[in-house]
Order: structure tokens, then sequence, then C-alpha cells
């Protein structure tokens, strides 16, 4: 578009500006308080004497954000360790070969993921509760893979559709068998997509809360979770909460950060096509 | 040739994972909603009740409450992230250094948790100190005094600013997307005909991402319905149960009061919500054509 006029442009830096302080004033606010002490946290002030205290405080008891640090990451680094390789097989076989019901599976796949995770929940408690994998990572893991999977496949395929058959083709005539193509040829070729879904599960899976709710109460408290402690009888202690909210901010932070590139391609292409 | 197999064994482990820890868990709570379940009382399932825990689900003026509280929620969340984000979208699309800016933070609110979030806001909609609460009261003079978290409208509000706040910046990543597929001869021509440029697009843009703002609408709708964990940190489903959304009554009725057999009706419920929307949703986004390769 042309000759807009000044005020028409200067309107719309302004509220362009105005979004972007939205966007970043909760984590900025959030930042802030996490250097706070306890009696600077009630005041709007920026004036304050800024303290590290608070990221050592929650590693102490009764917080003990170290071992739900531990908990968050075992459970993220063995859910996407089984959805991930589980998501390209299947992924792979969506994508290149036909078969009886391929479309009614492909929905099916879809479909678990519009299932209520307080529905999932229910039974596996139950179950959890009789076998003593309550307040276990391991029964952690198993309800993660329900929302990881499915999203998995369906990322993975749309990424696997857009590496040319002829390569699978070529690695046959070679004698490669079918598992060789897969991990030495497509899984090379789709690399960023394999990236990009595997954050994206991470990140599911690194903020995933109400299963770590009802599923743990102490050995295998995440550090979602963990946030609820600090709500205590002497009242809300938010710069420990805005502490361990750091911790649980940077990774995910970090990891969407480094796919940001391929970010929009990579949902929208799933999207929209 | 060995393939005919191949094609199977390669679906196996995922499927497994699938149908173990999604269709399981959803046909065992369709068993459990007919049969009579309170945990404080026993450790194994009661006896069948048909469609007691129905029945009686329907009558709970709860239900009704949590049933008004997530249309309320849905509607006013869904249509006003939309709406912000489809015009952060058209306001991003030029080149420039506050768009680029921008653009940089859009990802950030998505990748922080749920639970987080409701804390943050929480912390911010105190009524004693909460910057959002002093900042909104400054600005607007008559709210001064509102305690956000303790009135039941200004509770709702709360939770609807919060879940925007986490979405929208997400969904102007996909109207982003779908808007970079629009031609720019398109607008050209319409701006020489003489249109305004408000007009060019309503009426030349958007109608040609009609197919991505369906997915974006169905997509948060989705989401919006499941909303559970900011409830639970932001305001607690309070003042009162005001603000409890189903997926929050069901939690309540299975894991405070821990009656299975009702809880598990109301998760079937809910479920058959979900689903009927999901399958409109996945038609939409996956005509008949795009999976048979």
């Amino acid at each position: 578009m042309n000759a807009r006029s000044p005020l028409a442009s200067a309107a719309q830096s302004a509220v362009l500006l105005l979004f972007f302080g939205m966007i970043v004033f909760p984590i900025v606010w959030m930042v802030l308080t996490a250097f706070k002490l306890p009696r600077d946290v009630h005041s709007l002030s920026l004036n304050f004497s800024p303290t590290v205290k608070n990221f050592g405080i929650v590693f102490e008891a009764p917080w003990n954000i170290g071992l739900r640090i531990v908990n968050s990451v075992v459970v993220a680094f063995f859910t996407l360790a089984i959805a991930i390789p589980a998501a390209i097989l299947s992924a792979y076989s969506f994508s290149r070969f036909e078969f009886a019901f391929k479309r009614g599976l492909f929905f099916l796949m879809l479909a678990t993921q519009f299932i209520p995770a307080v529905v999932i929940i229910l039974p596996f408690y139950l179950m959890f509760r009789d076998l003593g994998l309550l307040d276990s990572r391991t029964g952690l893991v198993i309800v993660n893979l329900a929302i990881v999977t499915p999203f998995a496949v369906w990322m993975l395929k749309g990424y696997f559709d857009a590496v040319p058959v002829e390569c699978d083709e070529a690695a046959l005539i070679d004698g490669a068998s079918r598992m060789a193509i897969i991990w030495r040829v497509i899984v090379p070729m789709a690399l960023p997509g394999v990236i990009v879904a595997s954050v994206f599960c991470f990140i599911l899976t690194w903020n995933e809360f109400i299963f770590a709710l009802i599923l743990t109460r102490d050995k295998a408290v995440t550090l979602q979770v963990g946030l609820v402690s600090f709500r205590t009888e002497r009242g809300d202690l938010w710069e420990l909460m805005a502490a361990a909210g750091v911790f649980i901010t940077v990774p995910a932070f970090i990891a969407a950060v480094a796919i940001q590139k391929h970010f929009e391609a990579g949902l929208t292409g799933g999207a929209v096509k | 040739m060995h393939d005919r197999f191949t094609r199977y064994l390669l679906l196996v482990p995922a499927l497994v994972i699938v149908l173990g820890t999604t269709l399981w868990p959803l046909v065992s709570a369709v068993t459990t909603s007919f049969r009579n379940w309170r945990l404080k009382r026993s450790p194994v399932p009661q006896g069948w009740v048909g469609f007691d825990n129905y029945v009686f689900g329907f009558e709970e003026p709860e239900f009704w409450n949590a049933l008004k509280v997530t249309v309320v929620f849905v509607t006013l969340d869904v249509l006003i992230a939309v709406a912000v984000s489809l015009g952060l979208a058209l306001l991003l699309r030029r080149a420039g250094v506050l768009q680029s800016l921008t653009r940089a933070v859009l990802i950030l609110p998505f990748a922080m948790s749920p639970a987080l979030i409701g804390v943050s806001f929480r912390f911010m909609f105190n009524g004693e100190y909460g910057v959002l609460a002093k900042g909104i009261g400054w600005l607007i003079p008559p709210l001064a005094d509102v305690i956000w978290l303790a009135s039941p409208g200004y509770a709702m509000a709360a939770l609807i600013l919060s879940d925007v706040w986490h979405w929208f910046p997400y969904l102007t990543l996909i109207f982003l997307g779908g808007l970079a597929a629009v031609p720019v001869e398109t607008e050209e021509a319409a701006l020489i005909d003489g249109a305004t440029p408000w007009q060019t697009v309503l009426l030349v843009v958007l109608p040609q991402i009609k197919g991505v703002i369906a997915v974006a609408l169905i997509l948060k709708t989705i989401f919006a319905l499941k909303m559970f964990d900011s409830v639970q940190t932001l305001t607690g489903a309070g003042p009162g149960i005001t603000t409890q959304t189903l997926a929050h009554y069901v939690y309540t009725i299975g894991f405070v009061h821990y009656d299975m057999g009702h809880a598990s009706a109301l998760a079937v419920v809910l479920t058959a919500l979900l689903v009927g929307i999901g399958m409109f949703y996945t038609r939409l986004v996956m005509p008949p054509k795009a999976v048979a390769r």
C-alpha cells in the first residue's frame, strides 16, 4: 500500500508498540519479581534493590525445586524418546503407503486430540493406584504420551510428504531396507521438521499441568505443580513463584526461539492445506 | 513384496500408544459412567446403575453453572482472541522495525505454561498491589476500586484476558502464514479501482483467508473448551464457582469429591462435545483428498 498519511502511520506505530508492550509486559514483570526482596514485591516501583537470593531459596526445603527440575526433565526426555521414534515410523507409513482404513486411522489419530485431559486421567488414576504408579515419573510419561504422540504423527506426516518419493526409490534400488530409508534418508532430509515437531512436543510435555497435579504428591512433582506449593498459609510467596517461573520459562523459550524461523511454515503448513 | 507388511508394522508402535493412552481411557470412562463408584467409600467399583450418573449429573445445578460458564468463556475468549490476532496480523504484514520486533516476540506467550500464566495473572490482578489491577484503575478510573478476582464478572474478565494473552500471538502467527499466501496484486487492483483501505481489507483480503480464519476459530474453540490449568491457578474456579468451566467441574467431582461414576459420566458428555467440534474441524482442515496422497 502507498500514500499513507503520517497521522495514520503514527497511529499504526502506536498500536504496534502497544501490542509489543502487551506481549512482553507479563513476562518482564515476572522476571523483575523474581529479583525482588519480599518487602519490594508489593510495590509497583521499579526502584528496588535487586537480589538473586530467591533463585537459591527455591532450591531449599520445603520447595526443593532441584528435584522438581529433575522430574520435569526426566519426564519430558522419556516422553519424547518414546513418542518421536514411534511417530516417525507411523508418519512415514501414512506418508508413503496406501492401505485399508488409512483415512480412518489417520482421522482416529487426530480425533484423540480432542479428548480432554481430564477424561484420560480418570481411568489412569484408578489403574496407577492399583499398580502403585501414583506419584511416579513412569506414570507421568505414560499419560504424557497421550497428548504428544498423535500430534507428532500429524506434524511429521506433513514434513515427510514434502520429501520427494524419488529419494525412497533411489535408495530402494541401491538395496536399502525401509528402516534404513527412514533413518538414513527421510529423517535427515526432513530434519528441520523433525526438530520442530520435537520442540512442539517438548513444550507440550514441559508445560503439562493437570496430569501431574492429579498423579503426583511428593516424589514425582514437576515444576508446574511445584508452583502451587508457593501458596502457603503465610500467603502467596510471589517472589519465589516468579523465581520458579523463570526456571519453567527459560527452557521453553530457548526451544521456541530456536525453531522460530520454521515455526510459521510448520504449523500453518499443516493447518492451511 | 515385503512392503505389504512393513506398512502395517510401522504403524504398530504409535497405534499401540494412541489406543492405549487415549481410546482405552475413553472406553473405560464410558464403562465407569454406568457404575456407582465413590472412592471415598469403596476402593472397587460398586453396582451398575444404568444412566443414573447421567440423569443425576444433569439435575445438578453445578453442571448447568459450569456449562453456562464454559459457553460464556468460550464465546468471548474465542471472539476476542481471533479478532485481536487478525487485526495484529494485518498490521504486521508490512516490513518495519516495529513489525519485526513484534513478530520476534509472538512465540513467547505460546511457549509459556498455562499454569504459570494463571499464577502470574493472579499476582497482577491482586486487588491491593496487582500491577494490572492498578494500571487498569489508573487508565479507567471507575475500575480503580474493583477487587478483580473477588467479583464474579471481573474474575471472568481476568480469566479471559489471561487466556487471550496466551493465545493471540500464536493465532497471529497462523494468520500471518495465511496472509502471506494472498497475492499483493489483488489488493493493489482494489486500491487502484478506488476502494478505501478498509474496504480492501474487508472485501478483498479477508475473504481470501476465510479458510484460515475458520481453522483458527475452531482450533481456539477446542482449546477454550478444554480450559483447566489457568482456571485452577488464576481464579480457582471462584469466587464461589462463578468461573468453573466444565473441565474444572469434572476435575472437582473426580478428584475433590472422588465420585468416579459421576465424574466419568460428565467426562463422556464433555468428550462428545469436543469430538463433535473436533470432527467438524478435521473435515475442514483435511478434505478427503488430502490424506490419500
